[in-house]
Parts: C-alpha cells; sequence; structure tokens
C-alpha cells in the first residue's frame, strides 16, 4: 500500500520487460509481432474504460462548462466563459471544502494514529488479527445507515434528551459543523488506520530497542523512529482521506441539515434543483483541478518529510 | 492507551448497536424503540422494492468488480510490456480514475452519456429493421461500468504493485527451462499475482456496493440498496431497512469467518 | 373500469368506510381514530380480508407487480398503499421530494422511473411545454368528476382544453411554530424572519425549495411573492444570508426535527401543520398576514411512465371519494372535492389550520409559473443555500 520506494520499479524501460532472456533467443518478426498484438490485447479492455467513462465524460463537462443554461434549465451551446467567472459566488462551499477536509482528515489521524500504534506494537499477538477486523467490519454495514445512527444519536431524541434528563436543556448538536466533523472522522477513521497500522507493522523493532540502549527516552524514541517511519502510512491515509473528503456530499448533507455545504453539495444542488448544468460543470471541473494539486501537495510533503520517500497513494 | 482504544472501537460500533437494535423494533421508526419484534425481517423481505435493491447492488457489485478485476490485471500485466512514455499515460489515467470524486464521475458520466444516447437512440431507430428498436438508456450498465471504472484502476494498481514485486528469477528459470509464455504465466506469475487480484476484487465489490453517490447519477431508473436507503431516509426511516443493514452485516462477518476458517484447515 | 372492480370485491368500499364511521363512533377515541395507527390498523385488518380473493376486474388489466409515485413528505397514508396492493397486486414505491424543482430535474434528465406524481398548480404549463408529461385519458379515470371540483384550485390542470392533471388538495404555506419555546405570538413573515435570528436562533427551518423561502423573504419587505424583479429579490437575498447562519436547517421535510424538539419554528404547509398540531398540540400553524402562497397540488403522469396503466390505476384509485376521505385524514389538507367534504367530520371541516378566515387567505398568491424556470430565482437559492 506504501513505500513503494523499496521496491525494483517495474515502470524502468529496460527491467520492466519479462521475459527477457525468451525476446534475444527468439528475435523473429512473428514473435514480436505476436508480442505486440498480446500487449495490444491486454490493454484493450482498460483502454476502452478509460477512454469512454474518464476521457469522454471529463471532455463533455469541459465542453458544457463553457455553456449556458437553457431557459427551462439544462444546457445550451455557447462559449462563454461566464461560468467560470461565476465561481466566486460558491466561494464559501469552497471555503468550508478546503477548511474541513484538512481539519476532518487531521482531526482523523489524531483518533487513528494511537489505535493503529496499539494495533501494531502494543496489542497481544492472537487478538491483533481479531481487532484488525473489528476495524475493517464498519466497511459492510453501508455508511449511509452508519450516518443515519448518528442523525439519531445527536438528534433531540438521543443524547440531548439524555443531557435534558440530568437538567441541561435544549442542547443543539445536529447540524452544526461539529456534527459534520464528526460523520466524518467516523467515516473515514478505518481507511486512516489501515495505512498507519501497515507501516507501523513492518516497523524494524531492533530499531525501538536499538534506540532506548542507547538512552533515548520513549518520547524521543517516539518521535525520532517511530513517528519518522511511520510517516509514509501516515501520508497514505491523510492524502486518501482528505481526496475523499473533497467530494464529500453525504455526511453534510445528513449531519449537515443542508447548512454545512461542501463543494460536492454545491455540485449536486446545481444539477438536482436549479438545473444549471453549465455552472455545474465548471465546478466539477474545478474541483477536479484542486484534488490534483492537493495530491501533487500532499505526495511533495510526504516526500519531503520522509527524505525522498516516494508515496503512492493507494 | 488502551483505554483510548477501547473508546475507539466503542465509537465505531455504537452506530452499528443502534441499527441492529432497532430492526427489532415493534414499533414503526427507526428512532423510537417501542418493545421486541422480529417482524422487520418478514417486512423487509417481503417488500418487493428493497429485495430489488438488494438484488441489483449484490449483481451490480458482482459484476463490476468481476470486469474490473479481469481489465485491471489484464492492463497491468500489459503495461509490463509497453515502454515509458506509454506507462506514464495509463499511470496518469489510471490514477485519474481514482482520485477524481465520485461525485464529478456522477455527473460527468451523466453528461456524457444523456447527450450520447440522444445522439445514438435516433440512429438506431431509423437503422433498425423491426418496430421495436432498441433503446440505450441509463441503468444496470451504466452503474456497473461508472463503478468499474474506479475499481478497474484499483485492481491494476494493486496488481501492478505485486508485479513489481514479483521475482523475476522463476520468472526467467521458468523460460530457460523452455516453458511457453502460457505455462510461465500459468504456473509461476499468476499464483503470484492472486492474492492481489482477489484483494482488489473484494475492494472493488466493497466499494461498488457501499457507493452512493455515483449510481444515484447514473442509475436512471433502477435502483440500488444505498439509494433505497437514501430515498428512506428522505420518507422516513422504518426498521425494514436496519434489518437488512443487519443481514448484510451478519453475512459478510460469517462469510469472512468462513473463508478464514477454510485457510486455516487448508494451512493444516 | 370503476364499476367492474366494485363489483368484484368481497366488500363495497362504501360499506368499508362506513365501517370505519362506526369504529370511531365506536369506542376509539378521537385521537387515536385519527392518528396513523388507528387508520393503519384498520385498513390492514381490511386489507388482509380483501387480499383473500381475487380482484377479476384488475386481474383482467395487466397492471404489473409494482410502480413508483412522487410525491412530498407525509402526504399520504400508508394504508392507502397498501390496500391498494391488496386490491390490485401492485406494490407502490413512495419517493419523497422536497421542491418542485428537483423534480422538475429528474424528469429532464430522463429515466424517473415515476407512473404517477405530484406537481403543484403552476409548474403544470411548463411541464407541458417541454413536453414530458401525458394528456390524461379520462376514460381511465372513472372516479373523477370535475363538476365536484372547486373550480378556484383546478384551473391549471388543463392547457386549453386538454386535463394534464387533476388535483390532490389544495393548502396554504405558513409558519409552525412550538409555543412552549417560542412564546411571543407570531402573525407575520416579519416576525418570522426577526424570530430565527433572535428567540429562534438555532431553532428555525426554511423549506430546501425556492417558491417559498424567497417568496417568504420577499414578504418580509411586502413584496410579491413571486417578484422577478432584481432589486426586490436582492433585498430578499439580503435578509436570507443574514439569517442563513441562524437557521437549523434548510430542509422541506421538517416534520421529524420539529417532533423530536430539534427545530421550534418553520416554514410549514397546510396538511403537515395539520399533522403536527394534532398529535403535538402546543405546535400551532399561522399563516403571514402579509399573505404567501395558497397552492393545489395535482396528480399527473409522465410520459415516460414505465407503468402506465398502474399509474391510471392508482390515480383512479384516489380519486374514489371513499379512498380520499381516509386519505385527507391522515395527511390532514384541505380536499377540493365535494363529495370528499361531504364525508368529512365537522370537526375537520371546521378546522382553522386547514381553512384559515378569509382575511387571512385574501392576500394570498398562488406560484407563477415563471418562478420555476427563473435563473435568477435558481440561482438565489443556490447561493443561499451554499453560503
Amino acid at each position: 500500500m506504501s513505500g513503494a520506494g523499496h521496491k525494483p520499479d517495474p515502470g524502468n524501460a529496460t527491467g520492466g520487460q519479462w521475459p527477457a532472456g525468451t525476446e534475444a533467443a527468439f528475435s523473429m518478426r512473428g514473435t514480436l509481432l505476436r508480442k505486440n498484438l498480446m500487449t495490444a490485447l491486454l490493454l484493450a479492455p482498460a483502454t476502452l474504460w478509460l477512454v469512454v467513462f474518464l476521457v469522454l465524460p471529463f471532455v463533455a463537462i469541459a465542453i458544457f462548462s463553457v455553456g449556458e443554461r437553457a431557459p427551462e434549465g439544462g444546457y445550451q451551446a455557447a462559449f462563454t466563459l461566464a461560468q467560470y467567472a461565476n465561481l466566486p459566488a460558491r466561494a464559501t462551499a469552497f471555503w468550508n471544502t478546503m477548511v474541513l477536509a484538512p481539519v476532518g482528515a487531521f482531526a482523523c489521524l489524531l483518533v487513528a494514529y494511537p489505535v493503529a500504534y496499539y494495533l501494531a506494537l502494543r496489542a497481544p499477538e492472537r487478538w491483533r488479527l481479531i481487532l484488525l477486523a473489528l476495524v475493517v467490519i464498519p466497511f459492510w454495514t453501508s455508511l449511509l445507515m452508519r450516518t443515519y445512527a448518528w442523525m439519531y444519536v445527536l438528534g433531540g431524541r438521543g443524547i440531548p434528551a439524555l443531557l435534558a434528563y440530568v437538567g441541561i436543556e435544549d442542547v443543539r448538536l445536529i447540524n452544526t459543523p461539529g456534527a459534520v466533523l464528526l460523520g466524518i472522522v467516523y467515516g473515514y477513521l478505518p481507511l486512516m488506520i489501515l495505512p498507519i497500522y501497515v507501516s507501523l507493522e513492518r516497523l524494524d523493532r531492533r530499531l525501538l530497542e536499538a534506540s532506548a540502549d542507547l538512552g533515548a527516552t520513549p518520547l524521543s524514541t517516539f518521535l525520532g523512529v517511530t513517528l519518522r517511519l511511520s510517516l509514509p502510512g501516515v501520508m497514505t491515509g491523510f492524502s486518501l482521506v482528505m481526496i475523499l473528503l473533497l467530494g464529500e456530499y453525504l455526511i453534510p448533507t445528513l449531519l449537515g441539515g443542508g447548512k454545512v455545504f461542501f463543494i460536492g453539495n454545491a455540485l449536486v444542488d446545481l444539477f438536482l434543483q436549479s438545473r444549471n448544468w453549465p455552472f455545474g460543470s465548471a465546478i466539477a471541473i474545478t474541483l477536479v483541478l484542486v484534488s490534483v494539486v492537493v495530491l501533487i501537495a500532499a505526495n511533495r510533503i510526504s516526500a519531503r518529510l520522509s527524505g525522498a520517500r516516494r508515496v503512492d497513494l493507494i | 492507551m488502551r483505554a483510548f482504544v477501547v473508546a475507539v472501537f466503542a465509537f465505531l460500533y455504537l452506530p452499528i448497536a443502534l441499527v441492529v437494535l432497532f430492526s427489532f423494533n415493534a414499533g414503526h421508526h427507526a428512532s423510537e424503540f417501542t418493545g421486541f419484534s422480529t417482524q422487520w425481517y418478514g417486512k423487509a423481505l417481503s417488500n418487493p422494492f428493497l429485495v430489488e435493491a438488494l438484488k441489483n447492488s449484490l449483481f451490480i457489485a458482482t459484476t463490476s468488480a468481476l470486469l474490473a478485476a479481469v481489465a485491471g490485471t489484464a492492463a497491468a500485466l500489459g503495461l509490463q510490456r509497453v515502454g515509458a512514455r506509454t506507462r506514464a499515460v495509463f499511470d496518469g489515467l489510471l490514477g485519474a480514475a481514482i482520485v477524481v470524486p465520485g461525485v464529478v464521475i456522477g455527473i460527468s458520466t451523466l453528461v456524457a452519456l444523456v447527450q450520447l444516447f440522444g445522439v445514438v437512440n435516433p440512429f438506431l431507430a431509423e437503422l433498425w429493421p423491426g418496430d421495436q428498436p432498441p433503446r440505450l438508456a441509463l441503468g444496470y450498465g451504466s452503474i456497473i461500468a461508472a463503478h468499474g471504472l474506479f475499481s478497474m484502476a484499483l485492481v491494476a494498481m494493486i496488481v501492478g504493485t505485486r508485479l513489481g514485486s514479483l521475482d523475476r528469477n522463476l520468472v526467467e528459470a521458468s523460460s530457460d527451462l523452455y516453458a511457453t509464455p502460457l505455462t510461465t504465466f500459468r504456473s509461476i506469475v499468476l499464483p503470484q499475482i492472486m492474492p492481489a487480484v482477489i484483494a482488489g476484487f473484494l475492494l472493488a465489490f466493497t466499494f461498488s456496493f457501499d457507493d452512493f453517490i455515483i449510481a444515484f447519477f447514473v442509475a436512471g431508473a433502477q435502483t440500488t440498496l444505498p439509494i433505497y436507503v437514501f430515498a428512506s431516509i428522505r420518507r422516513g426511516v422504518t426498521p425494514e431497512i436496519n434489518a437488512v443493514a443487519t443481514i448484510v452485516l451478519v453475512a459478510s462477518v460469517l462469510l469472512v469467518v468462513l473463508a478464514q476458517w477454510q485457510l486455516r484447515r487448508r494451512k493444516q | 373500469m370503476s364499476k367492474s372492480y366494485r363489483d368484484g370485491l368481497p366488500i363495497s368500499p362504501e360499506k368499508f368506510v362506513d365501517q370505519l364511521m362506526r369504529l370511531k363512533r365506536g369506542s376509539i377515541g378521537r385521537r387515536e381514530f385519527l392518528g396513523l395507527t388507528g387508520l393503519g390498523v384498520a385498513t390492514a385488518v381490511m386489507a388482509r380480508e380483501l387480499g383473500i380473493m381475487p380482484t377479476p376486474a384488475y386481474a383482467a388489466e395487466n397492471l404489473g407487480d409494482r410502480m413508483s409515485i412522487a410525491t412530498w413528505p407525509n402526504y399520504h397514508d400508508p394504508a392507502t398503499f397498501e390496500s391498494f396492493k391488496a386490491e390490485t397486486g401492485v406494490a407502490v414505491e413512495v419517493n419523497v421530494f422536497g421542491s418542485n424543482e428537483e423534480m422538475l430535474a429528474k424528469l429532464q434528465a430522463g429515466g424517473s422511473g415515476w407512473s404517477l406524481f405530484v406537481p403543484t398548480n403552476y409548474t403544470i404549463s411548463t411541464y407541458k411545454k417541454l413536453d414530458i408529461i401525458e394528456a390524461l385519458d379520462m376514460a381511465k379515470l372513472g372516479n373523477f368528476d370535475g363538476s365536484q371540483e372547486d373550480p378556484r384550485f383546478t384551473s391549471e390542470g388543463t392547457i386549453d382544453g386538454t386535463i394534464y392533471a387533476v388535483p390532490k388538495n389544495w393548502g396554504t404555506t405558513g409558519i409552525a411554530i412550538n409555543t412552549k419555546k417560542l412564546t411571543k405570538p407570531m402573525t407575520s413573515w416579519k416576525e418570522f424572519w426577526d424570530t430565527a435570528m433572535a428567540e429562534g436562533d438555532g431553532r428555525t427551518m426554511v423549506h430546501d425549495y425556492q417558491l417559498t423561502t424567497i417568496g417568504n423573504a420577499l414578504k418580509y419587505y411586502g413584496y410579491s411573492f413571486n417578484s422577478l424583479k432584481q432589486d426586490e429579490l436582492a433585498k430578499a437575498e439580503e435578509l436570507l444570508l443574514k439569517v442563513k447562519p441562524h437557521l437549523f436547517a434548510v430542509s422541506s421535510d421538517y416534520q421529524p426535527s420539529m417532533r423530536a424538539g430539534d427545530a421550534w419554528m418553520t416554514m410549514c404547509w397546510t396538511n403537515d401543520g395539520a399533522q403536527l398540531h394534532r398529535d403535538i398540540p402546543e405546535i400551532a400553524y399561522v399563516l403571514g398576514k402579509e399573505g404567501g402562497e395558497i397552492w393545489t397540488d395535482f396528480y399527473a403522469i409522465p410520459k415516460d411512465a414505465p407503468n402506465k396503466p398502474a399509474g391510471y390505476a392508482l390515480l383512479n384509485y384516489l380519486m374514489n371519494p371513499k379512498v380520499a376521505v381516509k386519505e385527507h385524514l391522515a395527511n390532514g389538507a384541505p380536499s377540493i372535492d365535494a363529495r370528499v367534504n361531504a364525508l368529512l367530520p365537522k370537526e375537520v371541516m371546521d378546522n382553522p389550520i386547514l381553512y384559515p378566515a378569509a382575511d387571512l387567505l385574501k392576500p394570498l398568491e398562488f406560484g407563477a409559473a415563471a418562478t420555476l424556470t427563473d435563473p435568477g430565482r435558481a440561482e438565489l437559492m443556490a447561493r443561499f443555500k451554499s453560503a
């Protein structure tokens, strides 16, 4: 999942072809042709898929984004940059997303790290697999259902009712940025725990012993060795959660009551309510560009932090 | 630290416990517990819309994950045989398929397909010899394809990483011993990448089964389980939904336990 | 058709309602009877009885086994669909929407999957213009009787003499307020918006629907509910943006939050107001004295409906006064059909939530068709929500 830098890079043009010996032995035309045909066949389905369902849709919304809204809503052909000029009208949604996505990912990290640490380094051997399974199992209950359960817990009949019982009246939890943040941490916690666990689990324990033997305090061992070596996992988890949050729609919808708007919500709103397809397309394109920039930045930062070590997102 | 970990697990499981608890609610709502009953399990399984949504989700998740596993693995193998430039283009596109937010995938696929159908359907009607020309429309196909895009890229990446760490000596040894490429592939490469393919398939299945936002846009008149649940949240959730969620949860836990047990038995 | 299917029933719908009425006069209390459960139990029993025997008239027509309807939150008695299923074998899936724009967007994208839906009066001309709704085949709607309908509410369903939609019920858009939490009397939209920023801070809901949310903000300044004038809309936007941080939610399904006590005050339709007040007496329903919306909701059939026979069958079923009366008792909206009104209990006909005083009704406006498609209002609403 991470730390691919240790491995020989298959992308290397020379070393990546196997079986290397065969080629030299049978440099006959027919074999080469067959080899190329085979390569083409192997890549054909993926190419078709990528072109029809990634490139084509992207071209479509790029064209739409310079169009106009039809009188009854929808799309009407035109060439104008008006949609892009109107982007500031969604500044708040962009701002909410750009603040709550990193904050959410960071909050997620704060909760996930100790759990991953415990699982990888402290948990008794026979418990480890069970605990790990317990991290994954929530994925098998629909996120929608689990978030709906939070609607109940945070809503008037849940915690506020309990608080009223002990005399604290009129507490409001649902439809607040706090509720959305909680939903985010809840929904993405397993995604954060797993990559950190993987990087901690690979950690060479002798390093920790060596550090302690050399007189380092537990804190400086943690900071200097453990944390440092688990950074690739941390960055993988962080960028993964961050990227998913940039396009988040459900959690703000269910726990934000249409009040805490992410850019994903603004986008859906433009297609399902105000039927402004061109403006929606312009926002979609912008969102993709923002995601790419964020990802590149995250990779740069992680490369610097972990000493030029490349980190794959997945 | 252990207390903290226990607290986090409690946090993870509180909502799940509530979902399961309310599936046994005698009352009509998923928000007020009025007594114990299993009636909603029966009601859920006799609700044709809910059953259809569940079946659709299973069908779509299986098909898209299977297609993605095959196409993704093929792509990962194919990418081993091309030059650095072609590879970079593919890596970029596969990366994009993973990174582009689901909401954008859903919307752009909808936009593109609606336009495409608008062009193709009159054409089909013109060319079709019979009275009832086929009409392309949103439905199973579009959901499977849109889910499969992400899944295929995921599989290609996971398998690609695995291929990168493949023991090349074995491959070379195999071809030195005059094994055909196919034999080499079947007996050396495939067994080594199989865990990655299976992991990719399972991830793809899970993703597709739980995805709401992409299906929401490209489903047309079809319903998947998440779409049905979302609609239920709007019209007021009855414990039927909780019952189905509980069934899915128990089934998946059972499957994993069974798989583990099988693995252990085989090892022994 | 209506006549023949009735012949096939083991018990006639007339008798069925008579029984219900007897139940009501008997030992069951009024609140319980009116409540969903009372009706639900009664109909469930009836439905089971009806389900024993097949109904040849319906069976003859190929209705399929399922259909979808798109409607508004809390707008039907679930027992109605249960008994429809018992009679016809057709299961009905209810999809709930919070605005006409949402329904329009879904229909415009194609493949909505609905065989019946519930548009509001002012939208029908646009649907007709976009050619996405059926001209209704009245021969299939034997239970509908136009002469019994109050013409004040029905005109927009008919375009150039062709009927595209038949009325469901009418209503008003007012304010539901929890009088235990907010004790100041509420009489106007001005007070609504001001309270939202003061005592009702964090506890007020507005519709996720441009017509009413913008319309009632326009009312703050005394402008027309339907205004498209830029300067007036700019003022409304200013108010909405000022109120936004103080709101509890922007949602057209406010009943759950009002019932749970999370929200104390909301923009509200007659039917929801009646239901809330019926179950929680401290929740009052009032109209703004400046005016606001009066509306009629209709039933219409999309052109691309996947199961038109079932759509017609359900529509005809709902037009049966005996069925409609139960619907009205459950959802609380005032009926347009004189035959239904004759069957409704006196306390329903006297309910001031359903039938407000004439001087309160007078300033109300029907929504104008232009508001549905006006890009300015659509974008204003979207800006307000994303602010």
